[in-house]
């Protein structure tokens, strides 16, 4: 499929050597939504939890602190940015390296946390992370050996081979994997069990806005 | 296996990176019947595999030709555009590794030998950004595992509510071991009476 269907007009390229990023409106207004919320994270302040204790008349408050802060707002912020790159680059393995980027950070924003539940489910979902690094670059790399090329234009005019599909089918086992959806979600869900919302959302955020672009991309490669 | 025992499985972090396993295993075993066939017409070209080194070039698996700042090597990358002096370096080669080159056939083989500018042209020249990205993957993971070991969040020995929950838990469980001890015993000896009578 041609990405004038399922983008829009092309309003112009960023030309990089052979990384060329493409902006349609489609993938503008992804870029521009992400950029917002990671302004948004930027300037807000944490969220407190308060857990309530069984038998006794008092309550936990689970606080976010100065230093934990700083580390989860920075982690928080380079992510949101990772995942607004991901959505206006035009090269199959710039995408696949954005997607390792945002798995390695929301593994990051959560490990400053100290509760050992939501550590042990990050840890969890940094075995996937680790595991999908084989599918979506052995993805990406099959898709090159069987096309000769990389560049997202190039692709989307080229008629998808036995090959072509199973590259992109092991890309999207990484993607689901590393992106934590359905049936992957268990470790990924756990994790959002702790304070500090705005970090916490920027996981999910991410996640959501990279498999749709994800869906263009596969859509882009094998139609 | 009734189907919600197997949802509260799938709900258990522990068992997800199991069951990922698993089903990129399979994933990965199905792609054995996938026909797979290098296409010759590549980014970044590359002699057919073995051909070089039957010619018996010196820098076997590399040799793209050209020479530095005069002639451009063989490279051919998708926006040819964008890069206009690529093939200006390929060729480069530094004295040393002209020297090892010219003694052994074997210089190529391994990639710290390759020629300087080839890899430096493609990873640089014409896919910089990847190199970028790739770098700040790396630096991502060092700040998380500096954090980490600065601040060392599984840390939970000095932690008082940690150590109070742990004292309580180690006295029930105790508690628990010594009433079924009871029960065993108590039935033991029911038993024990029963045969005796």
């Amino acid at each position: 499929m041609d990405f004038v269907t399922l983008g829009g007009n092309l309003l112009g390229t960023i030309p990089l050597g052979d990384i060329v990023l493409y902006l349609t409106p489609f993938n503008l207004f992804l870029f521009a939504v992400l950029l917002g919320f990671t302004l948004l994270i930027a300037l807000s302040k944490p969220e407190t939890q308060v857990e309530a204790t069984m038998h006794y008349l008092y309550n936990t408050e689970v606080k976010v602190g100065p230093k934990e802060l700083k580390q989860r707002r920075f982690l928080s912020i380079i992510c949101g940015i990772a995942s607004a790159g991901a959505m206006i680059t035009g090269d199959l393995f710039n995408f696949t390296l954005f997607m390792a980027l945002v798995g390695i950070l929301n593994i990051g924003i959560v490990s400053a946390v100290k509760q050992t539940s939501v550590l042990n489910s990050a840890f969890n979902y940094g075995l996937i992370a680790m595991m999908c690094s084989l599918p979506l670059f052995g993805g990406a790399a099959i898709i090159l050996a069987a096309t000769g090329t990389l560049s997202l234009a190039v692709l989307s005019q080229m008629p998808a081979s036995p090959m072509v599909v199973f590259g992109a089918v092991l890309m999207l086992i990484g993607i689901l994997g590393e992106s934590g959806v359905a049936p992957f979600f268990a470790s990924k869900a756990e994790m959002f069990r702790t304070a500090g919302s705005p970090y916490i959302v920027i996981i999910h955020l991410s996640s959501l806005f990279i498999i749709v672009r994800a869906v263009e991309i596969l859509l882009l490669v094998l139609w | 296996m009734k189907i919600g025992v197997l949802w509260n499985k799938l709900a258990e972090p522990k068992n997800i990176p199991r069951l990922f396993a698993f089903g990129l295993g399979i994933i990965l075993i199905v792609g054995l019947i996938v026909p797979l066939a290098l296409n010759p017409d590549q980014l970044y070209v590359r002699p057919a595999p073995q051909e070089q080194i039957d010619d018996g070039l010196a820098i076997a698996p590399y040799d793209r030709g050209g020479e530095p700042l005069k002639e451009p090597g063989d490279i051919s990358p998708q926006y040819p555009d964008n890069a206009e002096s690529l093939g200006m370096i390929t060729g480069y080669m530094s004295p040393l590794a002209e020297w090892v080159s010219s003694v052994s056939p074997y210089f190529g083989t391994s990639i710290y030998s390759s020629p300087g500018g080839l890899i430096d042209e493609i990873l640089y020249y014409t896919r910089g950004f990847d190199t970028i990205l790739e770098s700040s993957i790396l630096m991502m993971a060092f700040i998380i595992a500096s954090w980490l070991s600065i601040n060392y969040t599984m840390n939970r020995k000095n932690d008082e509510g940690e150590i109070k929950k742990d004292v309580k838990k180690a006295i029930d469980d105790s508690a628990k071991l010594a009433s079924q001890i009871k029960a065993n015993d108590a039935k033991a000896r029911a038993k024990q009476l029963r045969r005796d009578n």
